[in-house]
């Protein structure tokens, strides 16, 4: 009887060490929620709010009178700030597709190389590629000014596009050889087997299996432009090129800043960016996985 | 504080200051705008005395059926700008459309803090704009890199009479003029006159000596808690210079002998114990009393601004704008808050900015110039000279100068301030006699191209040694009064 009690006071004592770390997790993961949270509801709730009460301390932390006027502002095409804002926001929205769409043509074809080929300075490339971004961008800024400017690309996208691919193409490979690495070769031999030539292969078998990875590619092409400042704030001019991040400097000025306009854009910018994560996550999160565990 | 009173601070300052002799060169004495004759009731009294037609004005300088193409870059006004100003903006731009419908313009607003790297950076590719219009510390920095091609208000139909002699100073290197002014600014001290009579000050009394803005601040903070001067040390943000230079000089010091009648920027003053006294006032209120913002070292005037209208900050140097980015404020305010926002503005007061131990009274003489480039560092390769010139004199003539100067600024065209836009202006902004009273305690930043660097890295590192204890204020005076030599000297 004795015996039977220590036993159940012993596995009592487990599960209040279990429950113990179990609820330490929670917390953790409560404050990990509410670190990454909370700026984004604040800068909401400030979006929401007058010139006035976003400058009032102490704050108030549910606006007394909300207001979409920063919103309506933002989206009137009548006006000129609204005008700036859905020019700049289809700018960022072209740069990023068309910088996603060219990374994942390069970088499918690229990574599939490096998986299955065996060819001379096949790791010295491997590696080359990744010496580009061993650098701080800012290195290559005023060089990359003037090869755009020798190459005429100044104040075009497409000087942001190329310049986006050598910053997004390296990491782009890396991580779609780690995924063709774990898709079995056998798969490719059975189709070449049954008359598949090996780009028929590649196409019907492996980019299939592939895809989790060419999505988290994607996703990380188009967030890593997406959010691209400084190339853009020095190569583009013009005020009808600007992107996103560049446009809405606008709303500081000299001796004050717009902060419900401010907040309100940046929202806005936001969202393509979560929509798009919240859509596309578990392929996301697969291809972080299987790219990194060897079969 | 009344009219009246400015205008005698103004008087005994005008005739006290060596420094106005130096704003009033000989030639300006017979100016159309009378300079020896500077005061809120002078201005006052020239206000809206002459009309000007300046389409037919600019016609002389390049016709206005001229056909051309002209790339402009301009320090813009934006989203947080006055209501008033940005309409400004916008009808200077219709209008010269209008003026000049065979002109193709591509124009560029910039941000204050990113305009002059842009531009340098542009430079370096030859993709600069045909004409640029840069703040004032821009000018001989770039004329004296050989990018700007001479312009003098002469090319375009003004005399150099017309403006500043302390603004003309700014856009000559080695007598040459390489550009116009097209605004220049005093700024003001600004205080919340309920924080003051909370804390036990009078309300309508500004603080008169850089000592007393120390007391007051203290005394402000111990009282209530809230920060009491508006100290910024931000690095790389015209708004700290614009904010220490005065408290520098007041107290007699300088980064050169600039604040004297007549500068020669060759003994570097910065470690001068009156130069240590001023750096010292701003660690006593940062050290040793708190009673600045603790994130003074990374402000500028735009995260003053929300600190003063919460009121949790009790005095500060301000523009006449800040007023106008009030009234916008409280017009689009909702509910309860459009009564808080009226209290603020009933509150804010407006004074002289305050004086050194020895009565000395100064302010840093800002604004813009407009430059043309060489063509060789142009996008192209060619400059259209008579379309650049066509925007130069529209925006320099004295109604525009005077417009698009209108919450923030005053007209770089002293004609402008002889417009009916003027008149209009001295009756709607409350607060414009004493910006304009402060103009005559202006001093203009050296003339230097290493001004820029001076001002923007050199001073506002100088004060973050300082206060972040990094060095004491002797060592921080010495450190940048040394770097300053070696950058004279060629270094750096």
């Amino acid at each position: 009887m004795s015996a039977i009690a220590g036993t159940a006071s012993r596995g009592q004592a487990r599960r209040r060490r279990i429950d113990g770390w179990r609820w330490s997790g929670r917390i953790f993961l409560v404050f990990i929620l509410l670190y990454t949270a909370l700026p984004m509801i604040w800068m909401l709730i400030t979006s929401i709010k007058s010139g006035f009460a976003a400058m009032q301390f102490p704050p108030q932390w549910w606006p007394d009178q909300p207001t979409l006027a920063s919103y309506q502002k933002l989206l009137d095409p009548q006006n000129s700030v609204g005008q700036d804002f859905l020019r700049f926001f289809w700018n960022s929205l072209f740069v990023s597709t068309a910088t996603t769409i060219l990374s994942v043509i390069v970088a499918v074809p690229a990574a599939y190389a490096f998986s299955r080929f065996t060819f001379p300075g096949r790791n010295f490339l491997f590696f080359a590629v990744l010496l580009r971004n061993m650098f701080p961008a800012v290195i290559f800024l005023v060089p990359l000014f003037i090869l755009m400017r020798a190459i005429g690309l100044v104040n075009t996208h497409g000087s942001l596009i190329l310049t986006y691919l050598t910053f997004g193409l390296p990491l782009a490979i890396w991580l779609l050889k780690g995924f063709y690495d774990n898709i079995p070769v056998q798969l490719e031999q059975a189709a070449r087997i049954d008359g598949a030539t090996r780009f028929q292969a590649f196409v019907l078998i492996v980019m299939p299996l592939s895809a989790p990875g060419i999505i988290a590619t994607a996703i990380y092409s188009f967030i890593g432009a997406w959010n691209e400042y400084i190339y853009a704030y020095t190569f583009l001019s013009k005020n009808e090129q600007l992107t996103l991040p560049v446009g809405i400097q606008r709303f500081f000025s000299e001796n004050t800043t717009d902060f419900p306009g401010l907040m309100a854009a940046s929202f806005m910018m936001s969202v393509p960016v979560v929509v798009l994560f919240l859509v596309l996550q578990r392929y996301f999160v697969r291809a972080l996985t299987e790219g990194a565990v060897k079969h | 504080m009344t009219r009246i009173s400015f205008g005698r601070a103004v008087l005994h300052g005008t005739v006290s200051t060596a420094l106005m002799v130096s704003l009033m060169s000989g030639s300006a004495l017979g100016a159309p705008v009378d300079l020896s004759k500077w005061s809120p009731e002078y201005v006052r009294s020239i206000a809206g005395t002459q009309d000007f037609d300046t389409a037919g004005d600019c016609a002389k300088v390049t016709p206005l059926d001229y056909k051309g193409r002209l790339t402009f870059w301009y320090q813009g006004v934006f989203e947080g700008d006055p209501d008033l100003l940005r309409q400004y903006y916008k009808e200077f731009f219709e209008n010269f459309r209008k003026t000049y419908p065979n002109i193709q313009l591509e124009e560029q607003a910039l941000t204050y803090n990113d305009l002059l790297d842009k531009f340098r950076t542009a430079l370096l590719g030859n993709a600069a704009p045909m004409a640029v219009r840069l703040q004032i510390l821009g000018g001989t920095e770039f004329a004296s890199k050989g990018y700007l091609q001479p312009l003098k208000p002469e090319d375009v139909g003004y005399s150099t009479e017309d403006f500043w002699p302390g603004a003309m100073k700014a856009v000559t290197w080695e007598g040459t003029t390489y550009g116009i002014p097209t605004n220049n600014e005093t700024m003001a001290f600004i205080w919340n006159a309920d924080i003051f009579k909370r804390a036990g000050l009078d309300p309508d009394k500004a603080p008169a000596t850089w000592d007393d803005v120390v007391k007051y601040s203290k005394q402000i903070h111990d009282k209530l808690g809230v920060a009491g001067y508006g100290l910024v040390a931000r690095k790389n943000a015209g708004n700290t210079p614009y904010r220490f230079m005065p408290q520098l000089w007041a107290y007699g010091g300088g980064v050169f002998d600039e604040a004297s009648a007549n500068p020669t920027y060759k003994e570097v003053q910065l470690n001068s114990p009156q130069s240590k006294t001023a750096l010292q006032a701003s660690y006593d209120m940062y050290v040793r009393d708190k009673s600045v913002p603790v994130s003074a070292l990374t402000n500028q005037q735009a995260d003053n601004q929300p600190l003063f209208l919460a009121g949790q900050l009790g005095m500060m140097i301000s523009h006449p704008s800040d007023y106008n980015v009030m009234l916008d404020l409280q017009k689009k305010a909702t509910a309860t808050d459009k009564d808080k926002a009226q209290t603020v503005i009933d509150n804010m007061r407006y004074g002289l900015i305050p004086t050194g131990p020895d009565g000395k009274r100064a302010v840093v003489f800002g604004g813009s110039n407009i430059h043309i480039l060489k063509p060789e560092y142009v996008e192209g390769g060619k400059v259209d000279e008579p379309a650049a010139k066509a925007i130069i004199c529209m925006w320099t003539s004295p109604e525009w100068s005077l417009k698009m100067a209108y919450a923030g600024s005053n007209p770089g065209n002293l004609n402008g301030f002889k417009t009916k836009w003027m008149k209009e202006r001295l009756d709607s902004i409350k607060f414009l006699d004493v910006t304009t009273s402060m103009l005559p305690y202006g001093i203009p930043f050296p003339a230097l191209p290493q001004s820029p660097e001076i001002m923007n890295i050199i001073v506002p590192d100088m004060l973050q040694n300082a206060l972040t204890g990094a060095m004491t204020v002797d060592q921080a005076a010495d450190d940048a009064a040394k770097k300053v030599k070696e950058l004279m000297d060629g270094g750096l």
